[in-house]
């Protein structure tokens, strides 16, 4: 297996491409990267905000994106179906670039988690039903998967997806 | 008196200084003719006006920033308001205009009367917080309080229903952002 994406790395790529402020919903999958987030919050320009709803992220990356800067947004993939709105009506009508980190639950390794059962089947197409772009994030070549998801962000000018399997961003 | 009676109020009170987040519906509509322009007038979202105000707040400390929405997005999305009294953005206030109805829709009625906003905004942490009636003889002071009041704050006001007739926001989603983005 190979190791994760070092959190210090990927923390430093998203500062490198301009975001200024991540927010979202915890997700195990997303656990070292949280826990190192949090260990330096004092000393890092990355602004982090704890979000309530997976809806709710995306608002508060709207009102960034308004301000001119970028947010990443982070939830699981179950937060999906509490996001439809705050796209389509949001994000993607007034055109407001922001970067979804989308843990991929429900795949086979879980099924013994079968609330995310249904969600992880239908991930991808949900994503493609709202036409949300989107990559799956892998630890081999996640620079260059990242960099062309925030080309593709910035020259749409509206929110773009990750879809992150266990192993990638935490053990 | 009615929200676009209050809105009118605070007209006067606007400076360049500040940005409007309207929430969908005749909230939007009345701040796109009555108030100067660009404000982000959302038109879709419910739910969303508080975390997108917290998001130009927090980001943007020069600014001040005012989120007018009514009881039924507020209920909506309700618990923005526990994430915005925890970051405690001081250029960020919150005005609720409570008909108990979603008007926009047709007046059908709205769960808000179950709440007692008093009591609700005691447990809740904010520089600022106060629930009345809007009445004509005290809504310069209730307004201006809000307005200068330091820090995070929150005003709720009991207004009666009854709207304006206005055209629709003639400026598309995509403009709106545009005429805002240029303001920074």
């Amino acid at each position: 297996m190979s190791d994760l994406i070092s959190p210090s790395s990927f923390l430093n790529f998203l500062e490198d491409k301009n975001f200024s402020t991540i927010t979202g919903v915890p997700c195990s999958y997303f656990k070292d990267f949280l826990v190192y987030l949090a260990s330096i919050e004092e000393e890092t320009p990355m602004k982090h905000f704890i979000a309530t709803r997976e809806d709710e992220a995306v608002g508060i990356a709207s009102g960034v994106a308004f301000a001119t800067k970028r947010a990443v947004v982070y939830l699981q993939n179950s937060g999906l179906g509490n996001i439809g709105d705050a796209l389509t009506s949001l994000a993607q009508l007034y055109k407001l670039p922001m970067l979804l980190l989308i843990s991929y639950r429900g795949l086979l390794p879980d099924k013994d988690y079968p609330e995310h059962s249904i969600m992880g089947e239908v991930s991808e197409a949900f994503l493609k039903a709202l036409k949300v772009p989107y990559w799956n994030l892998t630890v081999d070549n996640w620079g260059k998967i990242m960099t062309e998801a925030i080309e593709r962000m910035e020259k749409i000018n509206s929110p773009v997806a990750l879809l992150i399997e266990k192993g990638v961003l935490s053990q | 008196m009615k929200g676009h009676e209050v809105i009118a109020e605070l007209k006067a009170l606007i400076t360049e200084k500040d940005i409007i987040v309207s929430c969908p519906g005749n909230i939007s509509r009345e701040v796109y003719h009555m108030i100067d322009k660009p404000q982000v007038y959302l038109r879709g979202s419910m739910g969303l006006q508080i975390p997108v105000g917290l998001g130009i707040a927090l980001e943007e400390k020069e600014r001040n920033v005012m989120v007018i929405l009514g009881d039924g997005s507020f209920l909506m999305g309700m618990s923005s308001i526990v994430t915005a009294a925890f970051y405690q953005p001081t250029n960020l206030k919150i005005l609720i205009l409570d008909n108990a109805k979603y008007f926009t829709t047709g007046g059908q009625a709205t769960t808000s009367s179950a709440l007692d906003f008093s009591n609700f905004f005691k447990a809740l942490n904010a520089s600022f917080k106060k629930s009345s009636k809007a009445e004509e003889s005290t809504i310069k002071q209730d307004l201006a309080e809000f307005t200068k009041a330091k820090g995070f704050a929150i005003l709720h006001l009991l207004i009666e229903t009854g709207k304006k007739e206005l055209a629709n926001i003639s400026w598309h989603p995509e403009e709106i952002a545009n005429r805002i983005k240029q303001t920074f």
